[in-house]
């Protein structure tokens, strides 16, 4: 017998028995799936990110972070704009929709690098991309090509116009984060259909960058009472009637950025704003049904979205052991330098260890992402190559016909109906452990650089307390640490048991 | 705290927690939101010299010199009552007794009590301590052969409000360093401005400098290490029970929340998950409780190992306060991180309470070294 000759049929079967390729081994598919330019790009992001820091971010975001603290009105109106300028805003939106198109798996790099910094400040950009990611998996050609357009054309007029997901609510927090709560939450923002249009009444809580945003991507409902399968998704632009700006919340960290209270009286929302009513024709036809349909989209929106945590907060994670190898390499303790300290560096090891972990992590989400998730479109070899060789005065040129209903069809057709319970549950599955895995790596090692730093740490102007402030809110936010782990066990844990039940 | 009621101090012990409580009720707890807000607002100038007229900076002063004469067991029944609610009033009752503590070690050093007779705020007014670092672990200033004191004292906590404040300073061309009494009122000190801290904001540290003015010297020449260290293992104590109070008015927090928030159709209460964190915080606030109780047992029977058991306790329940404050904020969720409540400067305050007494990693390798040299 020689056990490495293998058939084919028999390998099939053998990697059949789980974990299986699609399930955990994304990263070594990409290898082969993605074109090869993709790495340039993600170079590219992490390049800019660093640069961006060097010239923008670490001159000013201790400072920022005081003054944020002193006066609780002042937003960084200042930063938005160099962030704008330097065209962070419009750099992974695809060329088709007049961005730059730097690959989106670039992005979650491009992400821990900002973090690893300040991602107080970060979140002004990296929310902009959640708004981004909410909007997307409309697959509204029309509303995204008018919206997506609109931002590189409002920041080079030095207004960037940002994008917001407007979804949590005072009585609903994770209720409208998780597709399989969504009918037991008690929703209070509600669509009334009217001529020409919705009218929609209610308040949302603790946006990010609520106020700093022009184009809130906002989700209700029709019926309270049966909210999923009544879900909409519209689009409200500043200015609209009915709609103002409410408080701000009194964070513990992330103060540069805001969670902003949006408020909707009577604010009536013309039929070519809604990206998503579910009660419509289409929808109400689609192939695999409406719930299916939403939770397919709100999955498509937090694999995404919950990578992105995890590269923040393997980025504070990075910041904490930054600050505290640099204060380890010049504390004397006891006539001896702290880093010498065979115990110390232990401490800074496994903080070293801490960020690469989550690093590996969160790309093995975004590779997911990737191949089965927001983006798999866009990783196609040959979609891939025509977006990034064709220059972008042609598709401004071809950019009427992503008006046409027939594209919208065609992309909902693709990311609807042709998805599988497999790549949803891979995509959401894997986002889930990139999410509680990094962020509880940032507060561990937020706590470890205080454990090394000792009385010097406590003090602000040392950096380790603000990563210490910062990252808890990553536990908490793209739903809590814990409701992510009941994802987790839903998509890949116990998904293929018939006796399990599920947020029981 | 769940001590011993059966003693001959059970009575005084349970008057100051009542003591504690009340003040917190009246004076803390209402504007704890705007009292964490400094140094970018006001300071609770009035609560603080409120707890000096009911006497809770003169527990551990002796009483002949106007103070209640008790040990650090006794400030710690208050200090973890206050903790519950706002620990900023908690660390500044600890600054003063921490300074307390060495003056009264050099006071028995000297067999004299004529330290106590160089002011008449002790008692009434809190002193100024270096609360967070021990002095290895920071820059002091020097001493010259006639007690002037010229340098920084780092991280002074109460530097800024405080009338006098117990510092370390090195005597030129001598080993080790002594404690002196200076008063800040000098012109020649200079004070920075509040230091932004992570933690119990209300309870300020300053960075002060002095440029050459006289002090009074406490105890012994050079013996200011045996000082600290006596000083340490008492106040030891006290910094446990701060941990304590922090777990225990998480845990409340958390459980109030819990029983009022509906999510998923329910009570979050009734979820499993929620649940189970619920218990691992009681079951760490109990654990904590009975800890501390135990190590003030052992401090007031001054058992053998008493100062081992503190040191333990204080950097134990330290770590333990540090989890529960964390799981106390994610209990909330978002409502958690938001100012609004008092979790996140919960989960802050327990870790600025870690730091007291000197970086605890540094108080682990000197309780490692001194188990090893006693087994030598």
């Amino acid at each position: 017998m020689k056990p490495l000759r293998i058939g084919r049929k028999e390998k099939l079967h053998l990697l059949e028995q789980g974990p299986k390729i699609w399930e955990a081994f994304n990263g070594l598919e990409c290898q082969h799936r993605l074109a090869k330019s993709t790495h340039k790009d993600v170079k590219k992001a992490i390049a800019i990110a660093r640069k961006f820091n060097n010239e923008v971010i670490r001159p000013i975001y201790l400072e920022m972070d005081l003054k944020c603290m002193e006066d609780h009105d002042y937003l960084a109106w200042d930063f938005l704009k160099k962030a704008g300028e330097w065209g962070l805003f419009s750099l992974f939106i695809p060329k088709i929709f007049g961005g730059s198109g730097l690959n989106f798996l670039g992005m979650y790099p491009f992400i821990e690098e900002i973090a690893s910094v300040c991602s107080g400040l970060g979140h002004i950009i990296f929310v902009h991309y959640l708004g981004l990611a909410t909007l997307f998996p409309s697959f509204n050609s029309k509303i995204l090509n008018k919206v997506l357009r609109d931002v590189p054309k409002s920041e080079k007029k030095g207004e960037p116009h940002l994008l917001d997901l407007v979804i949590t609510e005072p009585d609903a927090g994770t209720d409208v984060q998780e597709p399989l709560l969504l009918d037991r939450g008690r929703i209070g923002t509600i669509a009334k259909k009217v001529d020409g249009g919705y009218v929609i009444n209610g308040r949302k809580i603790f946006i990010s960058n609520g106020h700093f945003s022009y184009w809130h991507i906002v989700m209700c409902s029709e019926d309270k009472k049966n909210p999923a399968e009544t879900f909409i998704q519209c689009v409200i632009p500043n200015g609209s009637k009915g709609f103002s700006f409410g408080t701000r919340e009194k964070k513990m960290g992330h103060l540069a950025s805001t969670a902003s209270e949006l408020l909707f009286e009577d604010c009536f929302v013309p039929n070519d704003w809604m990206s998503i009513v579910c009660q419509s024709p289409d929808m109400i036809n689609s192939k695999k049904g409406i719930r299916w349909t939403v939770h397919s989209m709100i999955d498509y929106v937090v694999s995404s979205s919950r990578a992105g945590v995890g590269a923040i907060g393997t980025g504070i994670a990075r910041g904490a052991y930054e600050a505290a190898m640099s204060y380890a390499r010049k504390k004397n303790v006891g006539g001896e330098l702290l880093v010498n300290q065979q115990w110390a560096q232990i401490i800074l090891t496994d903080m070293y260890r801490n960020v690469n972990m989550g690093r590996a992590i969160y790309m093995e989400s975004a590779y997911t992402d990737m191949l089965q998730g927001l983006f798999k479109l866009l990783a196609k070899k040959p979609i891939h190559y025509f977006l990034t060789l064709m220059p972008k005065w042609y598709f401004s040129l071809i950019s009427p016909l992503l008006s046409l209903k027939l594209v919208t069809r065609l992309f909902r057709k693709y990311y609807y109906d042709w998805y599988t319970d497999e790549e949803r549950d891979a995509s959401s599955g894997w986002a889930s452990i990139a999410k509680y895995t990094c962020t509880d790596i940032g507060v561990a090692n937020a706590n470890l650089a205080l454990d090394l730093m000792g009385a010097d740490g406590l003090r602000h102007d040392h950096g380790a307390e603000k990563c210490y402030r910062d990252v808890k809110l990553t536990q908490i936010y793209e739903s809590t640490n814990q409701v992510n782990q009941m994802n987790l066990f839903c998509c890949l844990v116990g998904n293929h048991m018939p006796e399990v039940e599920f947020f029981k | 705290m769940n001590s011993i009621n059966t003693d001959s101090l059970a009575c005084e012990r349970q008057a100051f927690a009542d003591l504690a409580k009340d003040f917190s009720a009246k004076k803390l707890a209402e504007l704890r939101e705007e009292h964490d807000r400094y140094p970018f607002g006001e300071l609770f100038t009035d609560a603080i010299r409120d707890a000096g007229i009911i006497g809770l900076y003169g527990i551990n002063l002796p009483v002949d010199y106007g103070g209640v004469g008790m040990n650090a067991a006794m400030v710690a029944v208050i200090v973890e009552k206050l903790s519950e609610v706002d620990a900023s009033m908690a660390g500044i009752v600890f600054a003063n007794a921490a300074a307390l503590e060495i003056i009264g070690e050099g006071a028995a050093a000297k067999n004299s009590g004529d330290i106590y007779t160089s002011t008449d705020r002790f008692g009434t007014a809190p002193l100024a301590f270096q609360s967070f670092a021990a002095p290895n672990e920071s820059d002091m200033p020097d001493a010259d052969a006639g007690g002037s004191l010229t340098g920084t004292a780092a991280y002074l906590t109460l530097g800024n409000i405080a009338d006098f404040a117990v510092v370390p300073a090195r005597n030129s061309g001598k080993q080790g360093f002594s404690y002196y009494l200076a008063d800040l009122k000098n012109r020649n000190v200079r004070i920075s401005k509040p230091v932004v801290s992570l933690g119990l904001h209300s309870c300020p540290s300053v960075d002060v400098t002095f440029e050459g003015i006289p002090a009074r010297l406490i105890g012994m020449q050079g013996e200011g290490d045996r000082y600290f260290n006596a000083m340490r293992d008492r106040m030891s104590i006290c910094a446990a029970a701060m941990s304590v109070g922090l777990m225990k008015g998480s845990f409340k927090e958390a459980l109030e929340y819990a029983a009022d928030r509906y999510q998923g159709g329910r009570q979050i209460i009734d979820w499993g998950q929620v649940r189970m964190m619920l218990a691992n915080m009681a079951v760490l606030a109990r654990t904590g409780e009975s800890c501390l109780a135990n190590a003030c047992r052992e401090l007031d029977d001054t058992a053998p190992g008493w100062e081992q058991t503190a040191t333990a306790a204080a950097i134990h329940l330290g770590e333990l306060a540090n989890r529960a404050t964390t799981d106390g904020v994610q209990l909330l969720g978002g409502n958690g991180y938001m100012k609004d409540y008092g979790q996140e400067q919960r989960m802050r305050d327990a870790r600025q309470v870690q730091s007291l007494l000197g970086n605890a990693l540094f108080r682990k390798m000197d309780f490692i070294g001194h188990i090893i040299g006693e087994n030598r």
